[in-house]
């Protein structure tokens, strides 16, 4: 480092700050929670890419990861929770049934998507989707807040 | 002796036993003096004809097994004072087959929201009339059919 030079903005530095530090808010709905808990034990470890504080309070977190059916009696309640999260925040759809209602989507019962009732940045799909696929998402997420493309 | 209506078994050798409703609550005190000291699941099942709801005892002594079915119309007497366990099994059945039981001492949905219209597993239940759920100012269930009230 002594005798190179690193180029940058403050913006640009306080954006990649952003990215390599996301707390995700734990907010498991079916099994899809089950891929997020093996994303995050030993095996899969994505404490490695900066995301590794799981949080119980929306108040210290600023990474939702919806991660299974959202139920029309759970919906208000994730709004609830979205809306007391500090900014800057963000939300991973994790899998099909948090995406798109998944194979209940003709039940009485189901929100066919979570998007009607926060808005998301990064889709995941499977059924559940893998922790690889989790990861990437996250990835995805990081680098896209990095570069700027994401704003909150 | 109290009087049974009929009697079968299921493919794995489970006696099943048809009691009038009349006759339940004697005839579980009876079961449960028997040894049935476990009851493990309540639930009911819509013949469209007529409700349908079954109780499957276990003993934990020896194992034996009791499937007791009630034929109903919608209305039957609670066996929560017998077994306290079914409290939550009835008031689930209630919730979603819409099964009223008698004397049950709180008997309310469990799993849909407070103010939701009809039971769901029931035949005639209307699947095209959605219903859309949001939060009150105190937190209570607001259930409603028009889907910019709700989620």
């Amino acid at each position: 480092m002594t005798d190179s030079i690193l180029l940058t903005t403050l913006d640009e530095a306080l954006r990649w700050g952003k990215g390599k530090s996301l707390w995700p808010f734990t907010f498991g709905l079916a099994c899809c929670a089950i891929e997020m808990m093996s994303a995050m034990g030993p095996d899969y470890d994505w404490a490695r890419f900066g995301a590794d504080v799981f949080r119980d309070s929306p108040r210290h977190a600023d990474l939702m990861i919806v991660s299974g059916t959202v139920t029309k009696k759970m919906a208000p309640r994730i709004r609830r929770l979205y809306d007391q999260m500090a900014f800057p925040k963000y939300v991973i759809s994790m899998g099909a049934c948090a995406s798109a209602g998944g194979p209940y989507v003709r039940g009485y019962s189901v929100v066919d998507g979570v998007d009607k009732v926060v808005p998301v940045d990064i889709y995941v799909y499977g059924c559940p989707p893998r922790p690889e696929a989790l990861i990437q998402a996250l990835k995805q997420l990081q680098d896209s807040i990095a570069s700027g493309k994401v704003r909150h | 002796m109290i009087p049974i209506e009929s009697e079968s078994k299921t493919k794995d050798g489970t006696p099943v036993v048809y009691i009038s409703k009349e006759n339940l609550i004697p005839f579980m005190k009876e079961k449960k003096d028997e040894g049935y000291d476990m009851l493990l699941m309540v639930t009911g099942v819509d013949y469209v004809d007529h409700l349908e709801v079954v109780y499957h005892l276990l003993s934990t002594k020896d194992g034996r097994r009791l499937l007791v079915k009630t034929k109903t119309d919608e209305e039957v007497d609670s066996v929560t004072g017998i077994w306290p366990g079914a409290n939550w099994h009835e008031r689930e059945t209630y919730d979603l087959v819409g099964i009223r039981f008698r004397n049950h001492p709180n008997l309310k949905r469990i799993l849909l929201p407070e103010g939701w219209v009809g039971h769901p597993l029931r035949k005639n239940y209307p699947m095209d009339k959605k219903q859309y759920v949001n939060l009150g100012e105190d937190g209570e269930d607001k259930v409603s059919y028009d889907p910019k009230e709700g989620y």
